[in-house]
């Protein structure tokens, strides 16, 4: 803060005009939507960058004046997209919604003060007498030009200590990107007003953590709710929903307002020397500038498996929105600046699953190792019969009364009655492995599968429509014609095909 | 304190606050009655009406607080009894370096500090030559400025008329008398525009909806429009060889307004707004004063119960198996008409759509954007994805006829886990060139030669399937 050290009165903004200005410091009362990024697929969630967004609704008790007056809602997120806030509760009273994104900064301070009077302070560095008089600003574009008593002088060419002191904030210039609206009211009035708006930079997603029984059939199914906020702005005591499935959303542009910096240029400073001087620096750009985004969030541990006797947890509700499904948060909860906070979501104690070796071939050489995939149907029957949010899976083991983690797995929104079905994991001991034959030798394609495990394994192996075997069956599904085959413990299988 | 009465004046006297009779009162806008008509493309119409102090015959007139992003070739004054000699746009800007450029060869004062007393002396000098450093003549001396690094003060004794702190418009006129008359300056810029936001909330079980629109206008022009008569056009009016932005300050512009989306009819009814040629006009209730990176919203259309219906759309875009069940498009329907709809025309920008959650409070269901829709569209968004309502699309067999002729037999697998039967609209794209439908188990409405649509039934926690085989000729 060399450059300008700028002393200015407080509250003096209110000072012009016969519109009174009112704030609002705070929400009384708040309820937040969060919303998942529709474009984000199953990507995992990225703290430093949050794609989804959500619906704040913030109750506010505002004491107008009669007449005109300007309402200033303040504590807001920094996200907001203006164009989507609602006000209601003021009824007719309501004129215009402004947004103000004109923000108080050096750069724009001297702008605003452009041929208005300042106080010229300069401090001997010998003595360290003070001295001040009065200057006009004549010139900020390029370099800042004075008016004083003596003549026209630059800014900080001289090598003196010297700055500009202003004796207001200049009106329209604001810390933070404002929002208000103009009302009229006959009366005073009380009211309690909803404020209501769209805001960017939340996120959330279904953390799903799966106990494979031993046999491999059943999965005990616990799932988090994961809320993140990237905001700058925390919500406190917030009523908390967020909503699954994929509604469209539009790309707006919103002004995060400009923080500008003083630009302080001088005339060509050549010398005849090499020597340092004490000289300061003709530039002094940045130092002033405003980080408007940026922060970082540091990455949270990942969720913590569920102890497997506790109880009692506090479980989201679901209920259906239009064609979306709802999750409420039954209690009060505080979503914090720049945090990730999580919930329990649901919870199936049995779930029937199967699981299944897959690959899937067009034809061509193949040497890879085949797909593990989790099978089930969300239904009552298999112990499911709930909407299944979008999310990741982490799928453990109990070996010896450890829990070992098998793999990961990503799942998209499921709707009741859906077959799920999750690549969880890279089967390195099931191999596949397809040669092709010339036309001497006939023509056509071998598969073998080897295991080297010490169990039979069910593998699926989707080929093309226009496959023929020579006897083996293949069975027509969705699309594809499948070889199913229990390969043995230790052992291979074998199919030649053409397409 | 004796002492201190002693430094207090001490320093009244080294500083002294004179008289300055050069000095003018801080600014005030130079606007006067100003009129802005606002484009949906970025753009805006600027009619000032202002009271100029004329002399008789020929002067220069300085045009202050005008659009930083002024369109200069685009300004025309207009004032009874006047004549134009020449209109100037000057950038040549005010700096400490266009300062001491211009002072070459003129004399400034230079008043140096001694760094250990502090104490100043005050010398003449003659600006000689400023080429990378200050080279002036003091007395018989010639020295560069400030090349030994003390403090030293350069005072110029005036500033170059030329050179002015902002980019300025300069009128010379000619007028035929002396004294006080009103003058219009128009002029375009970019930098001011606007679009509409809606905000509907939809009862779905009634099949209701309550339309509120807002007029959103959006200030990046550098320059506030104060107490201005506001009129907004609905429609992009022509920029031959696009914008012009000489003070743009690193802001992106406003979107263009995106094509008309959405309208399954356009209407053709007339709305009751005020009308210019093929335009809407929205002019805003009162005055208002638009500050500089202001974003401003007024209220301009406010419908209760108009009848809106939610239906669900799928497209499928060429004869391919799709590996995963996906969702329907949920698309809210409505008419724009005045006997069963919104009766205006609506200008383009983003409808937010909200429904009531099982607790009575509002939440949002998804947004869409339209174009400029006339009155009597039929209308349908796309919301958003419906949880409950999938489609599965498969490749049940493809048989080669001749070496251009292919048969495809499609099945689609339509599955509702909502408790409320559907009608999903199905359509098959793809189907451009000669591609017929031999077969199939539901009747198909061919909507041209590239799309085909099935009306669907699907019960409530049920499913139903359609099947067709397509024959396609290269």
């Amino acid at each position: 803060m060399r450059a300008l050290a700028l002393l200015m009165a407080l509250g003096v903004a209110a000072q012009a005009g016969a519109q009174a200005i009112v704030t609002s410091p705070a929400p009384d009362r708040l309820a937040v939507t969060v919303y998942r990024d529709p474009d984000r697929g199953l990507e995992p969630l990225n703290l430093e960058w949050l794609g989804g967004y959500a619906l704040v609704s913030e109750t506010r008790r505002v004491s107008l004046p009669p007449g005109e007056s300007e309402l200033r809602f303040e504590g807001v997120t920094s996200g907001i997209v203006p164009q989507s806030a609602i006000v209601t509760g003021l009824g007719e009273a309501v004129l215009e919604k402004n947004r103000d994104a004109r923000l108080l900064s050096p750069g724009a301070l001297l702008d605003a003060s452009l041929g208005e009077r300042l106080t010229l302070r300069r401090t001997s560095r010998a003595t360290g007498a003070v001295r001040t008089q009065d200057a006009i600003v004549r010139a900020t574009a390029d370099g800042i030009v004075l008016q004083t008593a003596d003549g026209f002088e630059a800014l900080r060419c001289t090598g003196l200590s010297e700055t500009l002191v202003a004796p207001h904030v200049p009106p329209g210039l604001s810390a933070k990107p404002t929002l208000s609206v103009r009302v009229r009211s006959p009366q005073a009035v009380t009211r309690d007003v909803t404020l209501s708006y769209i805001t960017n930079n939340f996120d959330w997603q279904a953390d799903y953590v799966g106990d494979l029984s031993e046999d491999g059939r059943t999965l005990k199914l616990f799932a988090w709710l994961t809320l993140a906020n990237g905001d700058d702005t925390g919500l406190a005591d917030a009523a908390t929903q967020a909503v699954a499935g994929k509604l469209n959303r539009e790309r707006v542009w919103v002004s995060r307002g400009e923080a500008k910096p003083i630009v302080l240029n001088c005339w060509p400073s050549g010398t005849t020397s090499d020597i340092a001087t004490d000289v300061m620096p003709v530039s002094l750009m940045s130092q002033e500038s405003i980080v408007v985004t940026g922060s970082r969030i540091a990455a949270p541990p990942p969720p913590p498996p569920p102890a497997p006797e506790r109880g009692g947890d506090v479980m989201a509700e679901q209920e259906r929105l239009g064609d979306v499904r709802l999750y409420r948060i039954p209690i009060s909860v505080t979503v914090a600046a720049r945090s990730q906070k999580q919930v329990a979501l649901l919870k199936q104690p049995s779930v029937k699953v199967e699981g299944v070796l897959r690959l899937r071939t067009y034809g061509g050489p193949i040497d890879q190792p085949l797909e593990r995939v989790l099978i089930t149907r969300n239904r009552t029957a298999e112990g499911l019969g709930l909407p299944l949010p979008a999310g990741k899976l982490a799928l453990f083991s109990t070996r010896q009364g450890r829990r070992v983690l098998l793999g990961e797995g990503r799942i998209d929104d499921h709707t009741i009655g859906e077959k799920v079905e999750i690549s969880v994991a890279t089967a390195t001991r099931v191999w596949a492995r397809q040669t092709m034959f010339s036309s001497q030798d006939g023509g056509g394609l071998e598969l073998t599968l080897t295991n080297d495990l010490p169990a039979a394994q069910t593998v699926e192996i989707e080929l093309p429509l226009t496959a023929k075997t020579g006897g083996t069956r293949l069975v027509k599904r969705d699309g594809w014609m499948l070889w199913r085959v229990r390969v043995p413990a230790n052992g291979t299988a074998q199919l030649r095909y053409r397409v | 304190m004796r002492a201190l009465i002693l430094l207090v004046s001490a320093m009244a006297v080294a500083a002294p606050i004179a008289a300055q009779p050069m000095i003018p009162v801080p600014s005030q806008t130079a606007q006067g009655d100003i009129a802005v008509t606002i484009y949906n493309n970025n753009r805006a119409l600027i009619e000032d009406k202002r009271q100029l102090d004329l002399p008789a015959g020929r002067s220069r007139q300085e045009f202050r607080d005008v659009s930083a992003q002024i369109e200069p070739a685009t300004v025309t004054l207009n004032g009874r009894g006047i004549g134009i000699v020449e209109q100037n746009f000057d950038f040549d800007l005010l700096s400490p370096a266009a300062l001491m450029q211009k002072a070459v060869g003129q004399t400034v004062t230079l008043v140096r500090t001694n760094p250990a007393t502090g104490a100043e002396t005050r010398e003449r000098a003659h600006i000689l030559a400023v080429n990378g450093g200050v080279v002036m003549q003091i007395g018989d001396r010639i020295e560069v400025l400030r090349d030994d690094g003390i403090p030293a003060r350069v005072i110029f004794d005036k500033v170059p008329e030329t050179l002015r702190p902002r980019p300025t418009l300069s009128v010379t006129l000619n007028a035929d008398g002396g004294g006080r008359r009103p003058v219009t300056l128009t002029y375009l810029t970019p930098g001011l525009g606007w679009a509409a936001d809606y905000v509907a909330l939809f009862d779905e079980a009634n099949g209701r909806m309550d339309v509120q629109g807002w007029i959103t206008l959006t200030n990046t022009s550098g320059t506030p429009y104060v107490n201005a008569s506001t009129l907004l056009v609905a429609g992009a009016v022509g920029n031959a060889g696009g914008g012009y932005d000489r003070y743009n300050r690193g802001y992106p512009p406003p979107p263009p307004p995106p094509p008309p989306d959405g309208i399954y009819r356009p209407g053709t009814e007339t709305a009751g707004r005020e009308r210019l040629g093929d335009f809407y006009l929205y002019p805003l209730p009162e005055r208002t004063t638009i500050a500089d990176k202001q974003t401003k919203q007024v209220s301009f259309l406010d419908v209760s119960n108009t009848p809106a219906a939610r239906g669900y759309e799928f497209h499928n875009g060429w004869l391919s198996t799709a590996d995963q069940a996906q969702s329907v498009y949920s698309v809210l329907r409505f008419s724009s008409s005045r006997a069963q709809g919104l009766g205006d025309a609506l200008p383009a920008g983003i409808i937010r759509v909200y429904q009531r959650d099982a607790r009575g409070n509002p939440q949002f269901v998804g947004e869409h954007r339209i174009g400029h829709t006339p009155m009597g569209s039929e209308i349908g968004l796309a919301t958003g994805q419906a949880f409950d309502i999938k489609v599965r699309s498969i490749v049940e067999e493809r048989t080669r006829m001749s070496s251009s002729r292919w048969r495809t037999r499609m099945r689609y697998t339509l599955t509702n886990a909502s408790p409320k039967p559907v009608t999903v609209d199905l359509f098959q794209g793809g189907l451009w060139g000669d591609t017929r439908i031999v077969d199939e188990s539901l009747k198909s409405d061919r909507l041209s030669a590239d799309e085909t649509r099935w009306r669907v039934a699907v019960p409530a926690n049920g499913e139903a399937s359609v099947t067709a085989t397509f024959d396609t000729r290269h």
